[in-house]
């Protein structure tokens, strides 16, 4: 599904991404961890199209197409979708008219009809309960005076609106309390089928005890030094980053 | 349904069943167009739900009054370049509560004078315009009188080469104490020729008062217009929502009104 080959990038004159390589199939679920600053979020941006990272080399295809070479819309409409680290306030845009058109958009691009109004209250509704959002909040402004967890489950219920082939979800766990991360995170696990995959990047395993990855990866230094399975997450969680830092080094 | 298509259909039922008793649906008690003078006062304890319309290029003065507990609803709206002055006198214990839209190179003045005791004055506007199009928002709230309150917020949309101004100011009379006034300007300048001028002001002569003024020109937010991109907008669509959002939110007034005229800010937006 998603093919990542020797990936750098920069923003400015600083290279963040230095041949990222990365294979996710439909079905899977992978991990990626590693100390801040490390590039997570940096290839998640730079997946999703953010502008703001100029990609120096490498490749990426996604569902068979050239990635890197699509609009930040078009990969979106393709089925890939962002969980954002700190998603963003809109001002006087309804989250149900925000995702009215995003989800038409996207049916639009793979040529089905605009859902009506009916249809889509229904799947505002089915959705919602994915993510037990409390439904007042599809009426109000997107983000805006959302708590911190409502936010993070605010995602999650777009994620589940949209139906994206790969999720890559950026620190969805950080800044939630237990109930809002268990939340979130079945969410997810509800969301995932064999004909989709899930990328989350995570500085804590307690999120990988609801989202179980088929691999774990450590990012370090703009490259992955180490790959594994679920029980690598683990490991870090007790040991830390040091021995594995060491061992790229030697 | 734009604005005058509203006026038209309904100009049939107006003055009949006004809305002030159904809080739900707006509806004017009262429909003029093109004024070029209006007096119209609130007899104590009275209300009035008005909406002017400025479809020309001509010049109105506009006086409202009102009476002690007495309640003012006034919707406003340009759509032709018009200047025009609007004077609101407001006795103790009023209310007033004005929702007013430009979509064109307009001069709106506006002098608020809180002379009762608890007077309270609510403004919400927003102006857009484009091309060489200049507007003018210029607005003087008096507090002359004590244990008043008023909020306001003005937000603009400039594009092309159009210049948008506003003008505010708060004066607060040496014995108007416990006054309780805020002016906020709010503007999104598009592209690099359009212009805001923003100059709020406070004249403070009183020593417990609660004021607050502020004023902001931004251009469009990059972030949100990228998260929207992301969920499958395409630039465009994200830009004409984050603005429509923008600028919706001063539409205080529900119902079919409230729908036209959010539709004349979009329809303003579309040609930016």
């Amino acid at each position: 599904m998603l093919s990542v080959k020797n990936l750098h990038a920069s923003v400015g004159d600083k290279e963040i991404l230095r041949g990222i390589n990365l294979e996710v199939k439909a079905g899977e679920v992978h991990a990626i961890m590693g100390p801040n600053g490390s590039g997570k979020s940096t290839l998640a941006s730079v997946l999703a199209g953010n502008d703001k990272f100029a990609v120096t080399e490498g490749e990426v295809s996604f569902l068979g197409q050239n990635l890197l070479d699509m609009s930040i819309e078009d990969r979106a409409r393709m089925g890939l979708f962002l969980g954002f680290q700190y998603p963003v306030e809109i001002p006087g845009v309804t989250m149900a008219n925000f995702m009215k058109v995003a989800v038409n958009e996207q049916r639009k691009f793979r040529g089905e009809e605009p859902l009506t109004a009916g249809e889509f209250l229904r799947m505002m509704r089915d959705r919602s309960a994915v993510v037990e959002l409390d439904s007042k909040l599809t009426g109000r402004a997107v983000n805006e005076g959302f708590s911190g967890g409502e936010k993070k489950k605010n995602e999650i219920f777009q994620m589940a609106m949209l139906d994206p082939k790969l999720a890559i979800l950026d620190e969805t766990d950080s800044g939630l309390d237990i109930d809002a991360l268990r939340i979130v995170a079945t969410g997810v696990t509800k969301l995932h089928t064999e004909h989709n995959a899930t990328v989350v990047i995570t500085h804590y395993q307690r999120l990988l005890d609801y989202i179980v990855p088929d691999y774990v990866h450590v990012l370090y230094k703009g490259q992955i030094i180490y790959s594994g399975d679920k029980t690598l997450a683990l490991k870090l969680e007790k040991e830390g980053y040091d021995w594995l830092i060491n061992q790229h080094k030697e | 349904m734009r604005l005058l298509d509203y006026i038209d259909n309904s100009q049939a039922s107006c003055g009949s069943a006004t809305s002030m008793a159904d809080a739900k649906v707006w509806q004017p008690a009262e429909v003029v167009m093109n004024p070029e003078q209006l007096e119209r006062a609130v007899a104590e304890g009275g209300e009035l739900s008005i909406l002017v319309v400025h479809s020309k290029s001509d010049s109105a003065k506009m006086n409202f009054n009102v009476g002690q507990h007495g309640s003012l609803r006034l919707v406003e709206v340009f759509l032709g370049d018009s200047f025009v002055e609007c004077n609101i006198n407001q006795q103790a214990d009023s209310e007033c509560d004005i929702v007013m839209i430009q979509v064109a190179g307009a001069i709106a003045d506006y002098t608020i004078n809180l002379d009762g005791g608890h007077a309270d004055n609510r403004l919400r506007a927003a102006y857009v315009v484009g091309d060489e199009e200049r507007c003018r928002v210029s607005l003087r709230v008096n507090h002359n009188v004590a244990d008043c309150t008023s909020d306001s917020l003005v937000k603009g949309v400039a594009g092309g080469k159009a210049v948008g101004e506003f003008n505010g100011m708060v004066y607060v009379a040496q014995d108007a104490q416990r006054t309780d006034a805020r002016q906020t300007n709010r503007n999104v300048e598009i592209g690099p020729d359009a212009k805001i001028i923003t100059k709020p002001q406070l004249e403070i002569y009183a020593d417990d008062v609660k004021c607050s003024h502020g004023a902001t020109v931004g251009q469009m937010d990059g972030d949100a217009i990228m998260y929207m991109r992301q969920r499958g907008l395409s630039e465009q669509q994200a830009r004409r929502m984050q603005l429509e959002g923008f600028v919706a939110d001063v539409i205080s007034v529900n119902g079919e009104i409230g729908e036209a005229l959010k539709e004349e800010l979009v329809a303003k937006l579309e040609k930016l």
